[in-house]
């Protein structure tokens, strides 16, 4: 039976919604505020232990001894896990390019300062630090390899030793006729940047409740889980057991961004287990720990790219080289992500030719994870940066050469060189709508005058497109297999009219249980409060994914209006039953099943449901008594990419332009934001304060990325940064309070016309702030092209010739 | 995350306090006072202070106050910063402890950090000791041998170290009377609003029918303990208090500067610069300061 997903929010069964499309308040919340929520720190099971880890000092050396018989003879402890336990029973972590991979905690060598060594279970966390210092491990250094450079080095010392190189993939992609559109250009533009590390900080770390059944052989893992469903594969896979063996039951989070390092934790806390008899571990892995080595570090580039411009402004090439320092191995998918640029490679641009130079090299630094966005906030800012340099070369207004170059209205759905097909959009719509609110000619006045006072003031104005949805596709050629991502539902109405949708994931924050709610009420046209959303353990839950990649949003969504769809035939053909009416003759409004020629007569939700639970003998033939349905959504159209990674990847093309107006302090190099203006398309807003929330965070976090927030290693490449005293975080003194406004151009092709947003600001954020702190150094004909901005770093270039004394 | 074992005691006086004190000091055994705990806690945590006993001072009760003892301010040790920075007391008898109480971390933190502790704690990033540098603030402590006070100018030693005993108690400080007129100002340079600074200055002066006098000027977050700036001052001393001025001080502040510290979010010559930049930007604020 093929499925129609509504395209509208018109095409649901309703005379009006009353959920969808409002400022729904989250059904979340209450328990959030009320402390009732049970995030996993606050999860016991009789019984269990406490897992503290003894984690590696030295960024590269040799394992000589492991001496761990005082700790296990320590007050409380139950048990001590080893590398030469790890190495019998697990595998390393599978990766992506394969085999850059370690084990959860280190064989024979470490790699990185932070990466765990030995683990202790204890009756108490107190314990289990005191039995770690009772470890003596034995070391030989071995020479770092502290970055990229050293790492392509000859001669360099090797991560991976069996591979024999510190390169883990090297590949180019050519889009289009990149060489000739160099060699017509009447101008190229290029520049070298440099992104520091940085990542996703959530306020809740990574923790897990692990238990081993020693008799079943099975495990289960209560934890903060981003994606359960691929966390019980990967757990199976590490530790040697059927995936049918595998529970993950995912706790509500605080907060996930893509950085909690799950695998690690939970293979240590697992096995910890295993060696205490099958007691349940805890592990929490506390700040420090995530700050180190937890899977909150991510993006360690350094580009190397160009513009190809002709007289006009038009641009018709982009290349870019890419140098990604993946840290010791590819555990965190790291890799992944120097991929997903390919989705919007060229921006809001008709940029006919594109060229993508990768490297992704081993260090020994902390491997990297995904962070929100997931590859392309980098990307964009040197994209974006170029078209800033390309506009001040050429004398023309940085947002006049974006209008010239932008695909236009009618252009959609729109296949960028790189092979993602765009499905809707209005570019210059959404700039139209952004100058007038910032009231451009006034800033640009404005910082007319400043200049003429001597101050550094600088105007940003960037537009970037969101990829929304996202696919395995997309990652096909840097070594993740398959296309499509299920996400799937199952929705069951009770038989007294409630509803409740079984989803695979839990809260995280951004208030998908709210979307779903506000779905399935408006579909089956029932107060919101009559709809309930629980999560399902992975091993019994339908294929799902959860968060991540601008997707779940819109994939919920779809999932649930699949089901919906499916129950909507059936409760129409049991209805039709037995009102005696014509098959075909019932429909679904309002929450009612009426006869279509008599609607005066009609069921209800709860007497269908009802009557399909208690009354067999009415069914019509073929019905089993089971008012529920599944679904298992994934995006239409997908396919394989060729040999140059082109493919319809990302379902959605959200896009957004931002306009940030800066001042540079010359006499202490701070860059404060003066305003801060955002207009975004995201189609269909399903939850318009939803929205602006993912608007406001990805604000948040760009404003870290382009300011704040360093991981810095010194030059043997030990950690400097292992708190929030170094680690800094904006908070809400730093953030400015946006000025939003939106225009809404529905996606064609997802479901209620909505698009992935759940990134939102941080593709955009950190390349505006960028870009409007070089308009404000353009008069003394200077460019910082690193992130982040700090006051000294942008004090350095002020004063390195003098030019602001 | 968690501390090492350590012993706990709660005095409930501080003879009490002072006499348990002297015996743990007599049987060789570390021991540290919790105030507030706002440094010392972490510091446990990470395990990077592991005494092997804490005498929490948080039962006392009889050291949280802020009175006016015949013109001089005083305030009890584990008086909160936050009741500190909201006292109409401390405001109008000193104002410039203050605003530099106002600047200490955030409000969550100043709740619960004391005023006493930070003294003691002596941070070398921390507004409090430069203030009582140039406002003369004296330390009154509880040992053995009774009380005593200290001069600001004796007390804060080095990095983390003042001239308290191990056995001794900082029990209240007193702040001489704020001649009414004089120019106070305090300015920091920090990353994020509520951080420890990364340079700091803070002045105080006197203008005499145009003359700077009775200046006072001292720099944190810049070597291992608050200094007061001396050339500057004599620099500025009985000269116009005038913006050239102001200038050739500021200059001279930051090239008397010995060494100062190096970290990921600031080098040496970059401190060194910003104790220049805050030093004009303090005397500024401070001449035009109405009074």
């Amino acid at each position: 039976m093929a499925i129609e997903i509504p395209t509208l929010p018109e095409q649901m069964p309703n005379d009006a919604s009353r959920y969808v499309g409002k400022a729904v308040n989250r059904v979340e919340d209450p328990a959030l505020v009320s402390g009732t929520v049970e995030f996993i720190d606050n999860f016991s099971l009789p019984g269990m232990l406490h897992c503290a880890i003894l984690r590696s000092p030295h960024p590269h050396a040799r394992i000589l001894s492991v001496k761990v018989d005082a700790a296990l003879a320590a007050e409380g402890v139950a048990a001590v896990l080893t590398g030469e336990d790890v190495g019998r029973w697990c595998n390393p972590c599978f990766t992506a390019p394969e085999g850059w991979g370690n084990y959860c905690l280190a064989v024979g060598k470490v790699r990185f300062v932070g990466e765990p060594v030995v683990a202790v279970a204890a009756s108490s966390r107190y314990l289990a630090e005191d039995a770690l210092e009772l470890v003596d491990i034995e070391y030989e250094l071995l020479p770092p390899v502290a970055d990229a450079g050293q790492a392509m080095a000859s001669g360099a010392p090797l991560v991976f030793e069996e591979r024999g190189t510190n390169v883990m993939l090297d590949r180019t992609y050519t889009w289009g006729e990149l060489e000739r559109v160099f060699a017509e250009a009447d101008r190229v533009v290029s520049r070298r940047f440099r992104w520091n590390r940085v990542g996703a900080n959530p306020t809740e770390t990574f923790g897990c409740v692990c238990r081993w059944d020693l008799a079943d052989n099975s495990l289960v893992c209560h934890g903060a889980y981003q994606t359960p469903r691929f966390m019980a594969i990967g757990r199976a896979a590490s530790l040697n057991l059927p995936v049918n063996r595998v529970r993950i039951v995912t706790h509500p989070q605080g907060g996930g961004f893509g950085g909690k390092g799950g695998p690690r934790g939970t293979d240590i806390a697992a096995l910890l287990s295993r060696k205490s008899g099958g007691r349940p571990v805890k592990y929490i892995e506390d700040r420090m720990e995530y700050l180190l080595a937890g899977g909150g570090q991510s993006w360690d580039r350094h580009y190397d790219a160009a513009l190809a411009v002709k007289a006009d402004g038009t641009v018709t090439g982009f290349r870019v080289r890419l140098v990604d320092d993946q840290g010791a191995g590819a555990e965190g998918y790291g890799t992944i992500s120097a991929a997903k640029p390919l989705a919007a490679f060229t921006g809001n641009y008709r940029i006919e030719a594109a060229g993508y130079e990768l490297t992704l090299v081993a260090t020994n630094r902390a491997p990297t994870y995904p962070y929100r966005g997931y590859g392309p906030p980098p990307h964009n800012l040197v994209l974006e940066s170029l078209m800033d340099c390309t506009a001040r070369e050429m004398g023309i207004d940085p947002a006049e050469l974006r209008r010239r170059n932008y695909i236009r209205p009618e252009q959609f759905p729109y296949t960028v060189p790189s092979g993602n097909e765009y499905d809707s959009g209005d570019y210059h719509a959404v700039l139209d709508r952004v100058l007038q609110m910032a009231d451009y000619d006034a800033l640009r006045a404005f910082q007319a005058e400043a200049r003429a006072a001597g101050r550094l003031v600088g105007i940003g104005v960037v537009n970037t497109v969101e990829p929304g949805v996202f696919d395995w596709n997309a990652y096909a050629t840097v070594g993740v297999p398959g296309v499509g991502v299920p996400e799937g539902v199952k929705v069951a109405v009770d038989l007294f009219g409630g509803v409740t949708v079984a989803v695979g994931f839990s809260l995280q924050g951004q208030g998908q249980f709210t979307v779903a709610s506000q779905v399935a009420a408006d579909y089956f046209g029932i107060d919101i409060a009559q709809v309930r959303v629980a999560t399902t353990p992975s091993d019994v839950a339908v294929p799902h994914f959860g968060q991540g990649g601008s997707r779940l949003g819109v994939a919920v969504t779809g999932a649930i209006l699949g089901a919906c769809e499916k129950l909507r035939a059936m409760f129409c053909t049991v209805a039709a039953h037995v009102m005696q009416a014509p098959e075909g003759g019932v429909e679904l409004r309002n929450g009612c099943l009426r006869r279509i020629d008599a609607p005066e007569h009609s069921m209800s939700l709860a007497e269908i449901a009802g009557l399909m639970l208690s009354r067999s003998d009415l069914l019509p033939p073929g019905i089993e008594p089971c008012p529920e349905a599944t679904y298992v959504w994934t995006a239409p159209n997908r396919n394989a990419p060729d040999d140059q990674g082109r493919c319809r990847s990302y379902l959605t093309a959200a896009n957004a332009t931002h306009v940030a107006v800066i001042e540079i302090d010359r006499d202490t190099g701070r860059s404060a934001i003066l305003d801060y203006f955002i207009v975004d398309d995201c189609g269909t807003r399903l939850n318009p304060a939803n929205v602006e929330g993912q608007l406001q965070g990805g604000v948040a976090q760009g404003v870290g990325a382009a300011l704040y927030e360093e991981y810095v290693y010194d030059a043997d490449c030990q950690p400097l940064v292992s708190t929030f005293v170094d680690y800094l975080m904006p908070t809400i003194h730093e953030v400015p309070m946006t000025k939003k406004d939106h225009i809404v151009t529905p996606s064609p092709v997802s479901p209620l016309g909505a698009k992935g947003c759940g990134e939102g600001a941080i593709h955009t954020t950190p390349a505006t702030i960028l870009c409007a702190i070089n308009d404000a150094l353009a008069p003394l004909g200077k460019e910082l092209l690193e992130t982040p901005a700090s006051p000294h770093r942008v004090w350095k270039l002020l004063h390195e010739d003098g030019a602001a004394a | 995350m968690k501390p090492a074992p350590f012993d706990y005691h709660a005095p409930a006086t501080i003879d009490e306090a002072v006499a348990l004190l002297a015996r743990l000091d007599g049987e060789g055994r570390d021991a540290k006072i919790l105030a507030g705990g706002q440094s010392l806690m972490p510091m446990l945590a990470l395990r990077v202070a592991r005494p092997e006993i804490l005498v929490d001072l948080r039962r006392l009760g009889t050291l949280d106050y802020i009175r006016d003892e015949a013109g001089t301010l005083a305030i009890g040790a584990m008086t909160s910063k936050q009741a500190a920075a909201d006292s109409a007391l401390v405001r109008r008898a000193q104002p410039l402890f203050q605003a530099a109480t106002e600047l200490v971390g955030h409000r969550q933190i100043r709740n619960r950090g004391s005023v006493g502790g930070s003294f003691a704690h002596a941070d070398p990033a921390s507004e409090y000791p430069a203030v009582a540098l140039v406002l003369d603030t004296g330390f009154e402590a509880a040992g053995p041998d009774g009380s005593r006070t200290i001069a600001a100018a004796d007390f804060f030693i080095t990095y983390m170290t003042t001239a308290l005993e191990p056995t001794e108690i900082l029990t209240a400080v007193r702040f001489a009377p704020f001649p009414a007129g004089r120019r106070w100002a305090i300015e920091e340079f920090a990353r994020r609003n509520g951080d420890l600074a990364l340079a700091g200055v803070t002045v105080t002066f006197d203008v005499d029918a145009g003359l700077c006098r009775n200046v006072r000027i001292a720099a944190f977050g810049v070597q291992a303990t608050a200094l007061r700036l001396t050339a500057a001052e004599a620099l500025l001393e009985g000269r116009p208090a005038q913006a050239a001025q102001f200038d050739a001080a500021s200059k001279e502040a930051a090239a008397a500067l010995d060494d100062p510290m190096s970290c990921i979010h600031a080098s040496s010559a970059y401190r060194r610069h910003l104790v220049g930049v805050l030093t004009a930007r303090a005397l500024g604020q401070a001449a035009a300061r109405p009074h």
